[in-house]
């Protein structure tokens, strides 16, 4: 009985701690919808009197604007070009995951179901690749794209640095699930006589769905945010990405908040709803390469 | 039929012989190209030195200037050009033109002409340069190859030793004539696929150099390797001497065109009353800087001596190609003769379903990731920046330069009037900033998601659900938006962060004006978003421990700090050394953060390595620099992760 009683005192003051802290974590969350919602672009939630008082003060950090209202939300759809850019990100992301999905997943099956000479040497390469800096590559990738393959200014250009950059955490990830899969399963229906791109087409690739659903994930956030790479690559207004275009409100002497803000809710929307329900596989996905090592 | 061909020597053969001949008779062909442009450009040169000499001489005299110049443009059916321009630079004047399109002459330059009167003062100073230096740094001539069109050639003509204005002559296309070397090539191949085998099978009858089991004989790899050789030597040297043949004839024509047009040039200043000038050498045929040559002499007699000495660098150089060839080919032979290419082959078709399904990937990976990052070490080599960008990187090398002005410069600190300043630009300081910004993130991450998972994860705590889900959103945030809306917060006059000091009667602080308080923004910021990802891990590896273990060890009178010291710890660590490991290699390459927060301000002072890397890429335009940095940042974070994965077996290896 008092053993009980000191744990409910205990969790009263966990309780105040994590909600305090709760409160921090979510602050610029809230801080963004308050600008988002507020109409104009200015950083300041509340307007200040010259000779402002605690209590002024307490209101322009209050996440609750003045007045509600839509205007950035509308604006920055009709009268910013983001629309259009929420288009190009989409069709940017959503190739880089078909392409990316697909390049993985039959490099993943490979590594995971054959034993051949390099497989040893391909995986590490792959974890090594890692660790390149993307200063390293930039100049040389531009060099690739731009002037090689002519693809500067073109959404493939960016398709396909985007895909094959997934390519190393996808692979692993999608190995270390195929290990997962009995080899059973594949003998037997050798035996019935399926070939093997049927076993991968049929069987392997609907068990694997979770993993990747995962990868897909990783591949489209990788495309959905990235923006060094864009910025280089895209010269023309109409051909920015989201994250390009979110940096081009408030970049440099831009003071746009309010379209920053109101953009910045509509672009994370979709990747954290996205995040929220694939965390978990995510983490699995992490914590698995990680135990085995 | 026992066997007598080693065929894999043979097949080896076919394919060595094919590549070497073909890109010998490649070769030779460049070469002669290049030769028939080279000539076609002195020809210009030499027409445009004649004009220049003819014009120079009608400007000192001074009379009858524009009437004159009139009548010399004219010439350019003679002289085989499509056009003359004649132009003075003091007045910016078109003195005479015949080029098609140019109304009207003389008369002042239009506004629309203003790139030739640039052309002509870019001319002028590389005169004056060249004379007061003593040596020959800029051009003097201009060529200017117009696809399509053919050529311009632009020399200036001197007055009193001054550049005056110069003529253009604007050239028809020529088109290189190729040399009979393919033919010869595959003439060249099939005679020597066809000795191997006229050796070969007399040899093996007698018993000589047979084939063992496997098909492979060294001494028939031996032979054939040997009639290679020869046989590519041979056409190296017949090539070589009729490429020579093919340059005395050009250069022959060359002086004779000199010849045609020192008597042209005769006739026209006899036309206008001027005595001819004498001539003691060929000071028409010039370089880019008007140094003559000396390849022909006065009458238009080739100088041996001279010609010899120029065609010697070139088939150096040609020579030196054509050693390359025929060492790619004994390695193609070697090969495929030593059976190489034959295993490899059966390697490949034994795996070729794992190959099949990993060659997608794997091409990307070569072409987009590891191509890139061997092109990137390559250029750390150079000094290559945005303005060279079209020239060859061998032409650019300047070997560890780069890596030694990184790392040879220790002078982090230097004394200044008022004491001691730093260097911010230093790679060492930059290190130092990057070594403590991984260090102060990563701990602050791994405590502060330790905490939260420990609490998280007490018994019968209400809402946990709730507070997991918050706790995750700056995690989900995509980071550059995060890194965007924290510059808002710490901005030094609207921030929310100032109005929380000014509420509480404090001064509102410039965040990014000082280093220290620069650096705090960034680790707030990183602070905020790699919380998340550390509760989550410890918080799955808290869930795995089983309760089995505390009971045990609260029987055993274990207190609080014992049971986490010595059983959530130890359980923890297959989870939260992989998850530090990376959150390390994270940390040290957060690009985002840094260069959208606080911009490494004030002055440099808080870049981190890899967005210093990107400034000196993106700012300066210093490609092979910033290479060199990048690969410094690749191999500090390839001997981290060699130590880490080291350390882990140790430890591992002791349990």
């Amino acid at each position: 009985m008092k053993d009980n009683l000191t744990g409910e005192m205990n969790h009263v003051w966990l309780h105040i701690f994590m909600i305090l802290f709760t409160l921090l974590a979510v602050y610029p969350v809230l801080w963004v919808f308050a600008i988002a919602f507020s109409g104009n672009q200015s950083l300041m939630i509340a307007d200040i009197s010259a000779n402002p008082t605690f209590f002024d003060r307490l209101r322009t950090i209050l996440p609750w604007p003045q007045h509600v209202s839509w205007k950035n939300f509308t604006d920055v759809m009709t009268e910013q070009p983001f629309a259009r850019w929420m288009l190009n990100s989409l069709i940017v992301a959503t190739l880089t995951t078909v392409v990316g999905v697909f390049l993985a997943c039959t490099a993943a099956y490979s590594f995971s179901r054959f034993r051949f000479p390099g497989q040893r040497a391909g995986l590490m390469s792959f974890l090594i690749s890692q660790m390149f800096p993307g200063t390293l590559m930039l100049v040389p990738l531009y060099i690739i794209i731009v002037k090689y393959l002519r693809l500067g200014n073109t959404f493939w250009g960016l398709i396909i640095v985007y895909s094959t950059t997934a390519i190393p955490f996808c692979v692993w990830m999608l190995k270390g699930y195929f290990d997962t899969i009995s080899v059973e399963i594949e003998e037997s229906a050798i035996m019935d006589g399926a070939t093997r791109t049927m076993i991968f087409f049929r069987i392997i690739l609907p068990l694997a769905q979770p993993a990747i659903a995962v990868t897909a994930l990783f591949s489209f956030m990788t495309g959905w945010n990235e923006f060094i790479v864009a910025s280089l690559f895209m010269e023309e207004e109409i051909r920015y990405t989201a994250p390009v275009g979110l940096r081009f409100f408030v970049g440099g002497f831009a003071q746009q908040w309010g379209y920053f803000a109101a953009g910045s809710i509509i672009v994370s929307l979709p990747v954290v709803i996205l995040f929220m329900f694939t965390q978990k596989y995510l983490i699995s996905g992490l914590t698995a390469g990680g135990v085995k090592g | 039929m026992k066997k007598i061909v080693s065929i894999p020597v043979a097949v080896g053969l076919l394919l060595a012989a094919a590549l070497a001949f073909f890109l010998g008779a490649l070769f030779v062909d460049q070469a002669a190209k290049d030769t028939q442009r080279m000539i076609g450009e002195r020809h210009g040169i030499v027409q445009a030195m004649a004009l220049a000499e003819v014009v120079s001489r009608v400007e000192s005299e001074g009379v009858d200037v524009e009437d004159r110049l009139a009548t010399v443009v004219e010439h350019r059916a003679q002289l085989k050009v499509k056009g003359i321009r004649i132009i003075r630079l003091s007045g910016a004047r078109l003195l005479a033109s015949s080029m098609p399109g140019d109304k009207a002459t003389p008369r002042r330059l239009k506004k629309d002409e203003k790139w030739l009167f640039d052309l002509g003062q870019r001319l002028r100073i590389a005169r004056e340069t060249n004379r007061d230096e003593g040596i020959a740094r800029k051009k003097e001539i201009e060529l200017e190859y117009q696809p399509g069109e053919g050529m311009s050639v632009s020399a200036p003509y001197l007055v009193d030793g001054t550049v005056h204005g110069y003529v253009q002559l604007q050239l028809p296309q020529q088109v290189p004539a190729s040399m009979a070397s393919r033919g010869l090539a595959i003439i060249g191949a099939a005679l020597v696929i066809g000795v191997f085998f006229i050796l070969a099978i007399p040899l093996g009858h007698f018993g000589l150099f047979r084939p063992d089991e496997q098909g492979l004989s060294r001494g028939q790899l031996a032979l054939a390797a040997g009639v290679l050789l020869l046989g590519l030597w041979i056409f190296a040297v017949t090539q070589i001497s009729s490429l020579a043949d093919h340059r005395w004839e050009l250069e022959e024509g060359l002086a004779k065109h000199f010849t045609q047009l020192r008597a042209a040039t005769m006739d026209i200043s006899r036309s206008f009353g001027f005595k001819p000038a004498p001539f003691t050498k060929n000071l028409w045929d010039v370089d880019d800087y008007r140094r003559p040559l000396g390849i022909s002499d006065a009458r238009g007699h080739l100088m041996l001596k001279a010609l010899v000495a120029v065609q010697t660098v070139q088939f150096e150089e040609m020579r030196r190609s054509l050693d390359g060839v025929g060492l790619l080919a004994l390695a193609v032979l070697l090969f495929c003769g030593a059976g190489w290419a034959t295993r490899l082959k059966d390697t490949l078709v034994e795996h070729r379903e794992a190959y099949l399904y990993v060659s997608p990937a794997i091409i990307g990976m070569l072409i987009l990731v590891f191509y890139p990052f061997l092109y990137g070490i390559v250029l750390s080599f150079t000094d290559a920046t945005i303005y060279n960008t079209g020239a060859p990187l061998k032409e650019l090398w300047i070997g560890f330069t780069n890596y030694l002005n990184i790392l040879a410069d220790i002078h982090v600190f230097a004394r200044s009037g008022q004491g001691w300043i730093v260097n911010y630009q230093n790679f060492y300081w930059t290190l130092f900033i990057t070594v403590a910004w991984t260090v102060v993130n990563v701990s602050i991450g791994v405590s502060v998601g330790l905490l939260l998972a420990l609490i998280l994860n007490t018994k019968g705590l209400k809402m946990r659900a709730v507070y997991r889900v918050l706790l995750i959103l700056p995690w989900a945030i995509p980071n550059y938006i995060t890194a965007l809306i924290w510059r808002g917060m710490f901005h030094k006059q609207f921030g929310v962060i100032n109005q929380v000091i000014q509420m509480f009667g404090g001064e509102p602080v410039a965040w990014f004006d000082g280093v220290f308080s620069s650096f705090i923004t960034g680790i707030a910021t990183n602070g905020w978003l790699s919380f998340p990802f550390m509760m989550v891990m410890c918080l799955g590896g808290l869930q795995s421990i089983s309760q089995e273990m505390y009971e045990a060890a609260r029987l055993d009178g274990a207190g609080r700090w014992h049971q986490f010291r010595y059983i959530t710890l130890p359980s923890l660590k297959p989870v939260l050394v992989p998850a530090i490991i990376i959150s390390v290699v994270w940390t040290f390459n957060m690009f985002n953060i840094i260069y959208l927060v606080s911009g490494g301000e004030p002055a440099g002072s808080n870049e981190i390595l890899i967005t210093q890397a990107y400034k000196i890429a993106f700012e300066q335009y210093r490609y092979g620099y910033a290479a060199a940095y990048s690969t410094i940042i690749f191999v500090i974070l390839l001997a981290y992760g060699i130590f880490q994965i080291k350390m882990t077996r140790a430890t591992e290896a002791n349990i």
